[in-house]
């Protein structure tokens, strides 16, 4: 290895293989299946909106996410830190600066590149759709671009970063939506997107020369004093009342904020798009439905930290000897992390519930709003069409917070492995759902699903209850949760399966859907094993 | 070990000085035999043993997105022990500033603050791994300072780790010396220099070190 291009290029390779080779066997999962089907070989069609966006749109934006952190050296700094994301060690090799800015930009450039062509030329397009050739790739390639020069720059304010990044690449994504809606040709496009990419190189450039001299400004002493109101402000005591409460703020500072900042991010740029959608109820529900699912969404990303005991993204998965030696049972140590996950739920809503009725009202689409809410009404009577909408909503808060905690029996193991592994196997449950579901609906099996429902419904109540059967008793005789823990537990769950089917039973008063089927529903819908195996996780964790 | 002794543990790199002290914390489980601390199991009981230990890790990871202040109103919570007087005084006497983040202190400056919370709730066992291990001098002598004070003051218990032998014999009144997991030789630091003694010459705990643990440690090297 005997250039810095070279080692620049076997570093991102050797540290991100087991990445590369999934993207490999995704791309290669897809050749062989459109030769399959250019072959004749098999009668598969993917050509609905569904299963394109399972097999190749959510793939496609996860690689490009992925290819975005990697190339910017994402995942091993702070993106709220003052100080440049190029990684500091490098900057006394001797290479120029431009070196240092260019070759990881040219790689990611190239990758970026090629992966928008080998995905057009790979996946089966929906035949309705012309597929672009360059644009897509220019579009990836300079918004990694101005990722790479923008995360590198040393800034004068923590978080500036983040604020800097998600304007500005909000505004080049807009600029192209807006040419799409324009129905501008691939030159006009290649024409808008092509020079920012030189231009990013050259900021880079000048971000990676910063960083080196320790150029960074400091503007913290302006805002020192609002520093110090914010410091009395928020200290009520000077005690915590109890350790559990301790670490609940721990928990809370630690992974709490994300949540509810992320939804903060992402919340305007959706909830802009009511403007456009005038009258049409349709594009307004769309709207509103990709707005409610965006925390559970966002809690997805969230969860993959909450299990870490450091805000470091750099380090290992194990806890740290900080947090094992607090004189803190393994259940207390959870229950923090359970209450963080609640606080940081809610805030998150309580952002969306403010937003959204602010949003509709600007935006004069009340109205709309409106109407499909009294047309609700007069088919299901208003006590029911309320009691759905309550449903809704309780359901998509317990599911952000469900989404941020039900991995931590997971990520509490510290085991690289396992998490890993289980990362890889949910973007294999995704690639193989769009197919299934496809199939399904495809070979019209829906009546046949339909009458295996209870059966479906049967097994899978059953391995969970064995599974938290299995849990419960490895948590008794481990010691790890209290007997009275244990009894209030299954006491909670139980309460909270019979309320949800009661408000099942009353909601859904229909002979086609049996009752018990309507009780199985509720059991496998509330969280059990996996929550109570947390503690198991962890005491596998601290105590190695 | 005997409440109210300083007991020094000195090994090779890899002899198993921060194996032994996370047994103590219970932060692995033993494969074989048992771990005591106050007669209590470390692993299924954490919050009786660990409330009553003061640990520095040689790692120091302290959060360090924790001002100063927050670190010990956060430590404070988990020791019914805790005395905020003594901790003020630690803090004072440490030039630790409560409003600095944990992040923008020096090395020396973040071992001064995992002191003061490994001290402020005055423990009955004080653990120090490599406590003073790629600090500078005036750190060492507050680390060290700060254990005498604690010894001379209260007589409680001190368990801590140390390539610097010489740092070991100002301090110690117990030795342990380890290699590849096994004890080569525990004995008070008087009792192992008298019974070292060659000549009339007394050694220094570094001789008696190579003497005892350099030839095994060679031998190990060439198998």
């Amino acid at each position: 290895m005997r250039s810095h291009a070279a080692a620049v290029a076997w570093e991102f390779r050797q540290r991100h293989r087991l990445g590369l080779i999934a993207v490999a066997l995704y791309l290669l999962v897809l050749a062989t299946i459109k030769l399959l089907v250019v072959t004749g070989w098999a009668p598969v069609h993917l050509d609905s909106p569904e299963s394109f966006a399972f097999v190749v749109m959510v793939p496609l934006t996860t690689t490009f996410t992925y290819f975005l952190a990697v190339f910017s050296f994402g995942l091993d700094g702070d993106l709220a830190a003052r100080q440049s994301m190029y990684p500091a060690r490098r900057f006394t090799q001797p290479v120029t600066t431009a070196g240092l800015a260019w070759w990881p930009m040219l790689y990611g450039t190239v990758v970026m590149i090629f992966l928008w062509l080998a995905t057009r030329l790979f996946a089966l397009w929906p035949s309705a759709i012309e597929v672009p050739i360059i644009w897509p790739a220019l579009l990836a390639a300079s918004l990694l671009a101005w990722t790479q020069a923008l995360t590198w720059m040393p800034y004068p304010l923590p978080g500036l970063r983040i604020i800097v990044t998600v304007l500005w690449l909000g505004t080049i994504d807009s600029i192209a939506i807006l040419a799409l809606q324009f129905k501008a040709h691939e030159p006009l496009m290649v024409g808008i997107l092509a020079p920012q990419i030189p231009l990013a190189y050259v900021f880079a450039r000048f971000a990676v020369g910063r960083a080196r001299r320790g150029d960074v400004a400091d503007w913290r002493r302006v805002f020192a004093s609002l520093t110090q109101i914010k410091r009395v402000l928020s200290r009520r005591s000077d005690h915590f009342p109890s350790p559990a409460s301790a670490q609940a703020w721990f928990e809370w500072r630690l992974h709490g904020r994300s949540l509810p900042v992320w939804v903060a991010i992402i919340l305007p740029f959706e909830l802009i798009l009511l403007w456009a959608a005038g009258d049409s109820t349709s594009l307004v529900f769309t709207i509103l439905i990709g707005v409610l699912l965006t925390p559970p969404f966002m809690a997805s990303f969230a969860a993959s930290t909450v299990s870490k005991s450091t805000a470091n993204p750099g380090d290992a998965y194990g806890v740290t000897p900080f947090i094992a030696t607090r004189p803190l049972t393994n259940a207390e140590l959870i229950a923090a992390k359970l209450k963080m996950a609640i606080r940081s739920t809610l805030f998150a809503w309580l952002l969306l519930l403010l937003a959204i009725p602010i949003a509709l009202e600007l935006s004069g689409t009340w109205a709309v709003v409106l109407d499909r809410w009294r047309r609700l009404s007069e088919v299901v009577g208003t006590p029911r069409a309320v009691v759905l909408l309550l449903l809704i909503l309780s359901g998509c808060i317990a599911s952000t917070w469900k989404q941020l905690v039900q991995s931590l029996y997971i990520g509490l193991t510290g085991r690289a492995s396992l998490i890993q592994g289980s990362v890889f196997l949910v973007l294999g449950f995704f690639f193989l759902f769009g197919p299934f579901a496809e199939w399904i609906i495809d070979g019209r099996r829906l009546g046949e699903v339909w009458s295996a429902l209870p059966l479906i419904f049967g097994i899978l109540v059953s391995l969970k209850m064995i599974a938290a059967v299995w849990i419960i008793w490895r948590l008794y005789h481990g010691g790890l949760l209290s007997d009275r823990t244990l009894v209030i537990g299954a006491a909670c769950w139980s309460a909270a399966v019979f309320a949800l089917y009661g408000v099942l039973v009353w909601l859904l008063d229909t002979p086609h859907i049996p009752h018990y089927l309507l009780m199985l529903l509720a059991i496998l819908a509330i969280p059990l094993a996996r929550l109570s195996a947390a503690p198991l996780a962890l005491a596998w964790n601290r105590h190695r | 070990m005997l409440r109210g002794g300083v007991y020094g543990l000195v090994g090779a790199n890899g002899a198993g000085k921060t194996t032994l002290i996370k047994h103590i914390l219970g932060l692995l489980r033993a494969e074989s035999g048992s771990v005591r601390v106050f007669g209590l199991d470390p692993v299924t009981d954490p919050v009786a043993v660990l409330s009553r230990i003061g640990y520095l890790s040689e790692e120091n990871d302290l959060p360090d997105w924790m001002h100063v202040d927050e670190l010990i109103r956060y430590s404070s919570a988990f020791y019914p022990a805790w005395d905020d007087a003594y901790a003020d005084d630690l803090r004072q006497a440490f030039a630790l500033d409560p409003t600095a983040k944990i992040r923008n202190l020096s090395k020396g400056q973040k071992a001064r603050a995992g002191l003061l919370i490994a001290l402020a709730h005055r423990p009955e066992l004080l653990v120090l791994d490599e406590p003073s291990s790629g600090l500078d001098p005036i750190v060492r002598r507050d680390i060290l300072g700060a254990v005498m004070r604690t010894i001379a003051d209260e007589g409680r218990t001190v368990l801590f780790s140390s390539h610097l032998l010489g740092e070991v014999e100002q301090v110690a009144d117990h030795v342990t010396m380890i290699n590849h997991g096994k004890i080569v030789l525990s004995a008070p630091l008087d009792a192992i220099r008298e019974s070292h003694r060659v000549d009339g010459r007394i050694p220094s705990l570094d001789e008696i070190f190579v003497a005892r643990v350099g030839t095994s440690a060679a031998e190990a090297a060439e198998v």
